[in-house]
């Protein structure tokens, strides 16, 4: 018995050597400590060339798991943006292959680099070199149109009169050319419009991809954010318009065949790049056609930019039009 | 153990009643600077009722009791039925089975340990001078607190067996209770089940294991996951004397599970707990002493459902000052506002407020906690004088986002002189007082530092001017001061962040006014009550308020 009374005041003291080293919950170091720079921001492979499929990351650690964000800035104004959440930056969460956040795209270029923190005013800067910039157009793009070697006479397209489609060296989102589009029509939306036809761009239709879901399409297009003098909103309204080839005859019979749009305010200001899923268009209310959402049978991309008649001056130029399996270009 | 405490009865008759009766009327009025300063509160506010509620008790054949308790209300400012209400309190049946076998259906009262069904006390009421004690029986009645049962509605059994071996007697006790019922695209039904088993192996030695699984019905909803979490809790207690001083041991452990079945975001933990107390009753006084370890997992929602839901809007001025701000739960409401009050068990950890409650705010079954217990009841320095004290250490298992610990620090006195008895009166002349102490703290960098501390002082004296009518008086001084963290919990009650808490406050209760006791459960009491809130770094404005109040209690 005196030994079961031992047993009964000790077997809890048993319990005291059980306690556990880890924490429960969120570190409080994390969440309210002081942020401590361990190891500084480094560029590692500095002088990437993005074109041969080169990369570089950065490393830095911290003293706290924090919100950080290295936000890469070219001489030609395209920025790269990488953000992440850790106490250290490292090739896993910093890989970079020299695509864009901001357009324009970069070029062969000296970069800023800036590695800011969430809630915490530490800065720390850096510099890197773009020895060659990333190539886009790559074995998973079809690339329509970048006007590098000038506007395709075979894209075919209306302009109102006095209103303007030119070819422009300088200030593009991709290269130095783009389409310049602008002007002001008073009787009627269109402003103007371009038929990017896929002969001239696809030799070889059936290799289109034909997931909807999978194939995007690509296009810069740099807004000026006119607001409208009526309605007191942005002026500008673009609109894409795919035509399919159903049957096959190198013409597109809009009472037979499929017609997909997609539209949108151009409510900024510089370049921006829209990517639009293939299954996200909508057709028209008047489509003929199967309803199929075909890629593979595209005939022809129109382009339109449309404005209010009674609202004033448009524009939205364009720039780098292509076709991305898989993911939007930018991804 | 299960003990159903339906209403004590004798078969004399086929049909007998009790009940409760209670009037009460008070009058709130604005005090202070607030009372200038608020311009969009009522200066005044005041109401009463009166209750009865009555209990049925039939008993259709010997073994069979059939009880009801209805309650008919009538608010005061009321006429002819308009704001009369009768409802029904409370349900039952008991009975047994030839002569061995008892059971209870409907509204039952359940309790088994402090680790699987238990219903804590609320904070600061440990202590509490006398003359607080009727706003507590009215908090509680209302709430159907009785004793540390909870109320719920079910079947509970129970028999035993009388053995002539090694095992002496066997106690066995079972329910199964209803705890959440349907809802419309709501959550699913949420039922308990629960059961005991006694062994007597001598006079000496008991070995009992109480079991309780709260669980939801996954086919009763539209729902995907399904929560459960079983409780095993197994008791081995010895009975002892050592020089004439009778002792008792208790050693307990057990373990939990609590999960979500079909949900895969859901996380399953698993706790366990031990506690060991040894109680000697000396000639003086009553020492208990005890150890406490309750794992970081440890779930059991019978146990850690609080009684204040610190979520409720207060009754009285819920909102004040000119910016409307809501009042928060306050020691006054905590003393007499029932509707601060929670009646039903609770899946996840309920709320607390760290200022009232920090050390043990879901009693015994407290999380992460080790620690040690001491308490000294009943101690008779001389046949005037009496006191009673306890101390309590504990400190986390683990940090809370941190490797660093809080320490936590509990200790309250009592103390009642009885005047009459020192100064050969006549007539009654008690003099008590309180203090109730509770520290925290947390050492390390100082995002993560804790050094909170708070202190009730209680006290009162009750004078019996003629024979049954005292006059009284009583005061409650509460400080709150220093920091704290509370823990953020998301659906599944893992933390996921903190709010590092300030406080520096003062809470101010005053009462005093005369009481009449036609018997002990039979009496009157008018009093003037004084409160006041001052949060120092004026977060929230002064609230004062001044109360006049009058009830009338009769137990039947």
């Amino acid at each position: 018995m005196k030994n079961l009374k031992f047993l009964l005041l000790a077997l809890p003291f048993f319990f005291t050597s059980c306690e556990k080293d880890k924490i429960e919950g969120p570190s409080l170091n994390n969440l309210y400590g002081e942020l401590t720079i361990l190891e500084s921001l480094n560029v590692v492979g500095d002088s990437a060339d993005f074109s041969n499929g080169e990369s570089m990351y950065f490393t830095a650690s911290f003293s706290k798991q924090v919100n950080w964000k290295i936000k890469i800035e070219g001489s030609s104004g395209s920025v790269k943006i990488i953000s992440g959440k850790s106490n250290e930056i490292n090739q896993a969460n910093s890989l970079w292959n020299g695509n864009s956040t901001q357009l324009p795209f970069f070029i062969e270029e000296d970069c800023d680099v800036v590695l800011t923190f969430e809630m915490h005013d530490d800065t720390i800067y850096n510099q890197l070199n773009i020895q060659s910039p990333k190539l886009y157009n790559d074995e998973n793009t079809v690339l329509i149109t970048d006007f590098e070697n000038g506007f395709n006479p075979n894209f075919t397209g209306f302009f109102q009169a006095g209103c303007t489609k030119a070819l422009t060296i300088g200030g593009a989102g991709q290269g130095i050319k783009f389409l310049q589009q602008f002007g002001t029509c008073d009787w009627d939306w269109l402003i103007g419009y371009v038929d990017y036809f896929s002969s001239w761009w696809y030799d070889d239709r059936e290799n289109l991809i034909n997931d909807p879901s999978k194939l995007y399409f690509n296009i810069m297009i740099k807004g000026d954010s006119t607001i409208s003098t009526v309605t007191n909103l942005p002026n500008s309204l673009f609109k894409l318009e795919f035509y399919e080839d159903e049957n096959g005859d190198d013409y597109h019979d809009a009472n037979s065949e499929d017609r997909f749009d997609y539209e949108f305010d151009v409510n900024w200001t510089g370049w921006r790049m829209v990517s639009i899923c293939y299954n996200d268009l909508i057709p028209p209310s008047s489509n003929s056609g199967n309803g199929i959402k075909e890629p593979n049978k595209i005939f022809k991309v129109r382009t339109l930019l449309l404005a209010n008649p009674e609202s004033g001056f448009a524009k939205a130029d364009v720039d780098f039009l292509i076709w991305s399996f898989g993911s939007p270009i930018l991804n | 153990m299960l003990f159903p405490i339906l209403a004590q009865s004798q078969v004399k008759s086929k049909l007998w009643y009790d009940g409760n009766s209670r009037v009460m009327y008070n009058r709130d009025a604005l005090e202070g600077t607030l009372k200038e300063t608020d311009t969009v509160s009522t200066r005044s506010n005041g109401g009463g009722f009166t209750i009865l509620d009555l209990g049925f008790h039939f008993t259709p054949v010997d073994d069979i009791e059939i009880f009801s308790e209805v309650r008919l209300k009538n608010d005061f400012g009321g006429m002819w039925g308009n704001k009369s209400f009768v409802e029904l309190r409370r349900l039952s049946a008991k009975g047994i089975v030839n002569n061995k076998i008892a059971f209870s259906v409907g509204d039952i009262y359940l309790k088994q340990t402090k680790f699987t069904l238990y219903n804590y006390e609320q904070e600061l009421s440990e202590y509490e001078p006398s003359v607080f004690k009727f706003y507590r029986d009215f908090v509680n009645y209302e709430n159907y607190y009785q004793s540390n049962y909870w109320r719920l509605q079910g079947v509970q059994t129970n028999f035993s067996y009388n053995m002539y071996n090694f095992i002496e007697q066997l106690d066995f006790d079972g329910f199964t209770a209803r705890i959440r019922g349907l809802e419309w695209l709501g959550k699913p039904e949420l039922l308990m089940i629960g059961g005991s088993a006694i062994i007597k192996l001598s006079n000496k030695i008991n070995l009992g294991s109480h079991y309780v699984n709260t669980f939801e019905i996954l086919s009763s909803s539209n729902g995907t996951g399904a929560y459960y979490n079983p409780v095993l809790n197994t008791q081995l207690s010895y009975s002892g004397s050592l020089k004439d001083i009778p002792y008792k041991m208790l050693l307990e452990g057990g373990f939990s599970k609590r999960g979500w079945d079909g949900d895969s975001l859901a996380p399953e933990i698993k706790g366990y707990f031990t506690k060991a107390t040894i109680k000697a009753k000396g000639k003086k006084s009553e020492v208990n002493l005890g150890f406490r370890y309750v794992d970081t997992d440890f779930r059991s929602i019978g146990a850690q459902t609080r009684r204040i839901d610190y979520n409720t809007a207060t009754t009285t001025y819920p909102y004040y000052s000119n910016n409307y701000t809501q009042r928060k739960v306050s020691l006054l409401d905590i003393m007499s506002d029932p509707n601060v009050y929670n009646q039903n068990l609770s899946t996840s950890l309920m709320n607390y407020n760290p200022m009232y409650s920090s050390v043990s705010p879901y009693g015994d079954a407290t999380p992460n906690r080790i620690g040690l217990t001491a308490e000294i009841d009943n101690l008779n320095l001389t046949d005037f004088l009496s006191a009673k004290v306890q101390t309590q250490y504990f400190s986390e298992i683990i940090g809370q986002g941190t490797t660093n610990k809080r320490s936590f620090y509990k200790s309250a006195l009592h103390s009642l002189l009885s005047l009459d008895k020192l100064l050969s009166l006549n007539n009654s002349f008690n003099l008590e007082g309180s203090i109730n102490l509770e520290t925290v703290k947390r050492d390390g960098e100082d995002f993560e530092k804790i050094d909170f501390s708070s202190i009730l002082y209680s006290g009162s004296i009750s004078y019996e001017l003629i024979k049954n009518l005292k006059i009284i008086a009583g005061a409650k001084v509460f400080y709150a001061e220093g920091n704290e963290f509370i823990a953020e919990r998301d659906m599944y009650d893992q933390i996921n962040d903190y709010s590092n808490n300030t406080y520096d406050s003062k809470e101010t209760i005053l009462i005093g006014g005369i009481q009449h006791h036609f018997t002990d459960d039979i009496y009157f009491t008018m009093q003037y009550n004084q409160f006041n809130v001052l949060d120092k770094t004026n977060t929230y404005d002064e609230f004062s308020m001044g109360r006049l109040i009058f009830m009338f209690n009769m137990n039947l």
